[in-house]
């Protein structure tokens, strides 16, 4: 059914008959191990499920990488911040100590002052470099970060709080200087000096500054080839495990519903009484043993079956010379009698020739005892076929009162035949339901008393045909109703009279059944019988 | 009464009786066979107008034997009556359909019996299939 639904394309047919056919290399490989379906679940399962967490794995590794990389630009972004802060600062320091040294410019605040400042009016500018120099120092000192400097920056920073720690001690005595008036001159060194650090000062921070915005930019672009190669990479192996998956999973099943699919086909094969073939599963599993299980039931049924047939051979073969063997001495004795009552070699006396009606009786009696029990058998053996055809039940009915004509009037008894329109033809096996109707009007002229009536009726009831044989004979005790239509039951009455075998009703029964038909009889002791039969038949 | 030879093709040897002394009673005369081989034999030999075949035969059975009869020019056109015990139903089409004149099955009913042999020896022999051919052209 599956395989239908695929697109005709022969290219797309091809894949899929090598993707899901039982002839696959790698799902009869699957197939052939030895191992349970569990186990091969199981690993399969445990398989997919490994893919996934290295799958998983990996992402959270590419994340975990990202993540440090965001942490580290984080941290250069801050130390580019706090060396900026510095350099700004430097800057700040080198313009006022330059101011401190030439005058030429400074800050605004210095504005408005004059050019030649001597002694004293220094130290307000002493006061901004020496405020300059506080704001540096918290940026030199380490405990203020909020990152570890790598070793190279501490190397700087070293360098940078070096130099504060001159310009410091330079400008203290500066200041001293400029508190006690003295001359220009005087100052000039430490002022040198200063400036000398601040020199370094600014060449360190610049440097510093510039190193990390570089290494800002090489982490940048490192992060942006790092994502791709990472994105890539897991791509790549999660497309790789989804396929991996999936053509496990493909191959699983199909090492699995293949010989489900060929042992379902087989046993409907078998169901519908075909032995002939074999199931071929290669799986070394439960469905291996499961097909070679269905290989085993198939022969055993084979050979079942195969004697059975024998069995009912050998049946229909005596059933067959059982016939032979019993008319063949009647034929004598009835043939004989019969020679001999025609007086075909001479006359015989009275008594004679009621002899000889005894024997014949009693030969005819044996020979319906042997047809009897012969149908009995070939019904109960399914040997008998109906030879259904339409035919007249009415005709069919007129013979059987005609068959029984002779006795009825011999007993006395009156046969009446009440026939309704609406039943003629009808479907069934003529001969079958004659012998049915004949052996219910035997039964009735047999057990009716002379003086007594027997009358067969027909009727049409709820699309069956209903045939009933009615007499006014001695009647059927209700514990006795049932019983009747099975071998070899009799009735008292039935005992009394001598004749019968027991068979009739019972063949009368399995051959109205065999009619899908039903029959049962009405009576009740010293009211008569009403045997009826009742055959499904269509409306004409 | 007519004279008519019948040969009696039967194995059982009461029922032979039976059938022998029946028939010269009622004024045929008879020919025993008690195998098909034989009955062939008397067959070729005597040519009788009517042949009472028994069915089940040691040895070739009666439908092998009728069989042979209509194979043979000589003996193609004898009138053969089937008498079988083995009463199965659906047998009289099948024994008809195998060539054969009649069918009667066992216990034979004399009267019946003695009215089939009159009737069928009364038609004489069977038109002869060749003979029908040649005719045509």
């Amino acid at each position: 059914m599956a395989r239908s639904a695929v697109p005709e394309t022969s290219l797309t047919r091809h894949w899929w008959a090598a993707l899901t056919g039982g002839d696959n290399r790698l799902v009869r490989a699957v197939a052939r191990l030895p191992v349970t379906v569990r186990t091969k679940l199981l690993v399969g399962f445990l398989v997919i499920a490994a893919l996934l967490v290295v799958v998983g794995v990996l992402g959270l590794r590419f994340l975990g990488q990202a993540n440090g990389r965001v942490e580290r630009l984080g941290t250069l972004q801050q130390r580019a911040a706090v060396y900026n802060a510095i350099q700004t600062e430097a800057t700040l320091l080198r313009q006022l100590l330059g101011f401190r040294a030439g005058g030429e410019s400074g800050p605004a605040i210095l504005t408005g002052a004059k050019t030649s400042l001597g002694g004293r009016r220094w130290v307000l500018v002493d006061g901004e470099i020496d405020f300059a120099l506080s704001q540096l120092g918290p940026a030199t000192s380490e405990a203020t970060y909020p990152f570890v400097p790598p070793a190279d920056d501490e190397r700087l920073l070293e360098r940078i709080r070096g130099d504060h720690r001159t310009i410091g001690v330079d400008l203290v005595a500066l200041t001293k200087l400029d508190r006690s008036g003295a001359n220009d001159s005087r100052g000039r060194r430490p002022l040198a000096a200063a400036i000398n650090a601040d020199q370094d000062l600014f060449e360190v921070t610049d440097e510093l500054a510039g190193r990390t915005t570089d290494q800002t930019d090489a982490l940048i672009a490192a992060n942006r080839s790092a994502y791709t190669s990472s994105r890539n990479l897991f791509i790549g192996v999660g497309a790789g495990s989804v396929v991996l998956a999936l053509l496990l999973g493909l191959i699983l099943s199909w090492s699995l519903i293949d010989p489900i699919q060929r042992t379902e086909s087989r046993l409907a094969e078998i169901a519908a009484g075909d032995f002939s073939g074999h199931l071929d599963v290669a799986n070394r599993d439960e469905l291996g043993s499961l097909g070679s299980n269905v290989n085993r039931m198939n022969g055993e049924l084979r050979r079942l079956y195969g004697e059975l047939e024998t069995a009912s051979r050998h049946k229909s073969e005596f059933l067959a010379n059982m016939s032979h063997e019993l008319r063949t001495p009647l034929n004598a004795i009835i043939g004989f009698s019969q020679v001999l009552r025609q007086r075909l070699f001479g006359d015989i006396n009275e008594k004679q020739d009621e002899y000889l009606d005894d024997i014949l009786s009693s030969g005819n009696h044996l020979l319906s005892l042997i047809n009897d029990v012969l149908d009995l058998s070939k019904v109960e053996a399914g040997q008998v076929e109906l030879e259904v055809a339409d035919f007249s039940l009415r005709e069919t009915l007129e013979r059987g009162v005609v068959m029984v004509r002779e006795r009825a009037v011999k007993n006395g008894v009156q046969l009446s035949l009440g026939l309704t329109p609406d039943v003629d033809t009808v479907r069934g096996d003529e001969r079958r339901l004659r012998q049915v109707v004949f052996n219910l009007l035997s039964n009735a002229v047999k057990f009716t008393p002379a003086g007594g009536n027997v009358t067969v009726t027909t009727a049409r009831v709820n699309g069956e045909v209903y045939v009933s044989v009615s007499d006014t004979g001695p009647g059927i005790a209700l514990a006795d109703q049932e019983r009747i239509f099975d071998e070899f039951q009799q009735t008292d009455v039935g005992v009394q009279h001598g004749e019968g075998t027991g068979l009739g009703l019972a063949l009368s029964k399995r051959l109205v059944e065999l009619h899908g038909g039903r029959i049962w009889v009405e009576s009740a002791p010293g009211h008569g019988s009403n045997f009826v039969f009742a055959m499904p038949s269509e409306e004409p | 009464m007519t004279g008519d030879r019948i040969l009696v093709v039967e194995d059982n040897e009461l029922n032979m009786k039976l059938f022998h002394d029946v028939l010269q009673a009622t004024g045929y005369t008879t020919l025993k066979a008690y195998t098909g081989e034989e009955a062939v034999e008397l067959a070729v030999s005597h040519v009788p107008t009517l042949v009472l075949m028994d069915v089940q035969l040691p040895g070739i059975d009666g439908v092998a034997t009728l069989a042979r009869l209509r194979d043979d020019e000589r003996t193609a056109s004898i009138r053969v009556l089937a008498l079988t015990a083995q009463a199965m139903h659906g047998d009289r089409t099948g024994f008809l359909d195998a060539g054969f004149d009649g069918y009667l099955s066992k216990p034979v009913d004399i009267a019946e019996l003695l009215r089939t042999v009159e009737e069928l020896c009364r038609r004489g022999k069977r038109p002869r299939r060749g003979a029908s051919l040649i005719d045509r052209e």
